[in-house]
């Protein structure tokens, strides 16, 4: 079948299907990026934590906003080459756009990988650190241990989980998530600890079945009989459940044949099920099971698998510990020390932020005492500089022009720190993208700090979870990521697969080519709002 | 539209014009943001700054608009389509304006002390 308008323009529009159909596509497209940046203003007009402005590293945003660019340029030139009929001149136009395509996602690729790598904590008292956690181990006497140098160990973890010294074991049947269950078993069997079960497990699907044996007392724990255990459970579970269903029916039956006429809600008390009497026909169902650890062993645990206390925990999938929680502090090479949060949290409480932060836990430290000290000397220096270019408003009540910003003041940046350290500040190139712990030079510069659990509020890598920026950063360049992926298959398409086409109607594709070039010219513009907005505001 | 040869051969130099342009803005948005010389407004980043770099950032997005996805050159059922876009994606940015609708913050809405 020939399809229609492909080349010639139809009379009501004017224009060959393709484009119309593009743009109604790039519409929607408008309205799909305007609900999300509109989601971006509200995030931070309503940010109840100091928004985290201006601090991306700049250059991979430059850069890419170069290549995109560029390839916006590249793009619209493989189309004109096509409308004067030249294929290789073509083919080279269209195949620099699409190498700019690989570019930029490699640079968004080393971007998300610095994020993902780096470890921010806020402690109670809302002074927030940003660094690498450390390695650490567990001694033989299940001590937490740091390790120090380049080379570490196979069971070396990173120094920010959960050690939990565990003597028992509750699993819970209809819940248990068989990876967390893997993971205990490894981690037993690494440290020579039997996780073996307390008590036989057994029982009937129904009173008329047979008695079935799933496991025995002293039994390692294994995941295949921990699912038997669950079917056995769920079995008897329903079989109950349909009991006492049948039981209440009968009784609603009697209760209305000997009531005619009386409301439900009037008879429902008298609705009874007697559980006594009901017992001989159920079947004992349990849905936990019990496990002791011999000899007793400190389990490692994520932080996002475990909820912990001083004497028990609980896996996400509802399994219990019982024993006693290890000293586990989580250890980084610190490499920003923010004030920010706290500084607004003094203010809001109509306490002075500068004797709050000198107060705070972390200041306690001489060598964090010095850095603030240095820190403070390097502020007051920029307030002298900024006086001195931009004068006073008020020099009588002591009011600049000028002043450091809330970021200048309360924050030390890991450049900072480098330059407090060793008198040079690292250029924009130095730091690509982020403070770099695998340079020497730079690494000890950042110091080192141990935490211990129970002063951290809330501990994260720089994802989604650590706040609503870097939420909305994701989602925002992510979703623009996927457009440039999808952009860049489509022009592959026209670049390898196209030949044909060409030489059998040239106009056609050359058509194709500028519907793909308007979506490709439309991701670019995206960029050019997200560039400034994410990096520069 | 160009359309013929001759005139997309023409036009390449604007395209590539154009493209410059862009480079060149996006050299100026960088230097406002970092250089402190250039800084407009009050120290560091404020109302001034935004303005500025929002501002920038809609040229060249005009320009990429008008010349190479040829906006400036169309026809009528594209602009109805791309306004209509454009509409619909603006009041999605303008719906944040119902965050006032809070009863507590904004008595504008919804006045509690008419209620009887």
């Amino acid at each position: 079948m020939e399809i229609p308008y492909t080349v010639t323009a139809r009379k009501d529009t004017g224009l060959f299907n393709s484009k119309v159909g593009i743009w109604l596509f790039l519409a929607s497209e408008v309205m799909l990026f305007g609900g999300l940046f509109s989601g971006y203003i509200f995030l931070r007009i309503y940010a109840d934590y100091p928004w985290p402005e201006r601090t991306l590293p700049v250059l991979p945003g430059l850069i890419n906003t170069f290549v995109l660019i560029g390839s916006s340029v590249t793009v619209v030139f493989a189309w004109a080459a096509l409308k004067m009929r030249q294929w290789r001149r073509f083919q080279v136009f269209m195949g620099i756009t699409i190498a700019c395509a690989a570019i930029f996602m490699v640079l968004k690729g080393i971007e998300y990988t610095a994020k993902w790598g780096h470890q921010a904590v806020r402690m109670d008292d809302y002074a927030i650190v940003e660094g690498h956690t450390h390695k650490a181990e567990l001694d033989d006497h299940g001590h937490f241990h740091v390790i120090h140098g380049k080379k570490y160990p196979d069971h070396a973890f990173p120094a920010n989980r959960i050690v939990f010294e565990t003597n028992e074991i509750q699993i819970d049947l209809t819940r248990f998530y068989a990876p967390y269950m893997k993971e205990l078993i490894e981690q037993a069997e690494e440290r020579g600890s039997k996780i073996l079960l307390a008590d036989t497990i057994a029982g009937k699907r129904n009173p008329k079945a047979d008695e079935k044996t799933v496991a025995m007392a002293g039994e390692e724990l294994a995941v295949g009989f921990l699912k038997d255990a669950r079917e056995l459970f769920l079995d008897a579970r329903a079989h109950n459940a349909g009991v006492r269903t049948d039981e209440l029916r009968r009784l609603w039956r009697v209760a209305k044949k000997n009531n005619p006429g009386e409301p439900a809600y009037l008879l429902a008390s008298s609705v009874q099920v007697d559980d006594a009497a009901l017992a001989p026909r159920l079947v004992p169902a349990t849905g936990t099971v019990k496990f002791n650890v011999q000899p007793p062993m400190p389990f490692v645990f994520k932080r996002s698998w475990i909820r912990e206390s001083e004497e028990s925990a609980r896996l996400k999938d509802d399994t219990i510990l019982r024993g006693k929680l290890q000293e586990c502090p989580l250890v980084m090479g610190v490499d920003a020390i923010d004030f920010r949060y706290m500084a607004q949290k003094a203010e809001a409480a109509g306490k002075e932020p500068m004797s709050v932060i000198a107060n705070s836990w972390l200041l306690q430290k001489p060598e964090y005492k010095e850095l603030w000290k240095q820190h403070l000397e390097s502020v007051e220096k920029l307030e002298q500089k900024l006086i001195d270019s931009h004068g006073w408003k008020d020099e009588a009540r002591g009011i600049a022009n000028r002043v450091p910003t809330d970021t200048e003041r309360y924050r030390i940046g890991w450049k900072d720190l480098v330059e407090y350290k060793t008198g040079e500040r690292p250029s924009m190139v130095q730091g690509f993208a982020g403070p770099s712990h695998k340079k020497e030079e730079f690494a000890k510069a950042f110091p080192e700090l141990e935490i211990p659990n129970e002063k951290i509020s809330l501990q994260s890598k720089f994802t989604p979870k650590w706040n609503t920026y870097y939420a909305i950063y994701f989602t925002l360049t992510g979703l623009h990521g996927l457009h440039v992926i999808g952009g860049a298959i489509v022009l592959a398409y026209y670049l390898f697969f196209s030949k044909g086409l060409y030489l059998r109607n040239p106009e056609w594709l050359a058509n194709r080519v500028e519907v793909g070039g308007l979506f490709w010219h439309f991701v670019d513009l995206v960029w050019i709002f997200l560039f400034p907005i994410l990096y520069l505001m | 539209m160009a359309d013929s040869p001759e005139a997309v051969k023409k036009a390449q130099k604007l395209y590539l014009l154009i493209g410059a342009i862009l480079f060149v803005f996006t050299v100026v948005t960088l230097l406002v943001a970092t250089v402190p010389a250039l800084d407009v407004g009050r120290h560091g980043f404020d109302l001034a700054d935004m303005t500025i770099g929002l501002l920038i950032a809609s040229l060249k997005a005009g320009l990429v608009a008008a010349i190479f996805m040829h906006l400036s050159n169309e026809k009528r059922t594209i602009y109805v389509l791309i306004s209509l876009g454009i509409v619909f994606g603006l009041a999605m940015i303008l719906l944040i304006w119902f965050a006032y609708a809070d009863p507590i913050e904004f008595k504008g809405f919804y006045d509690i002390g008419n209620l009887k």
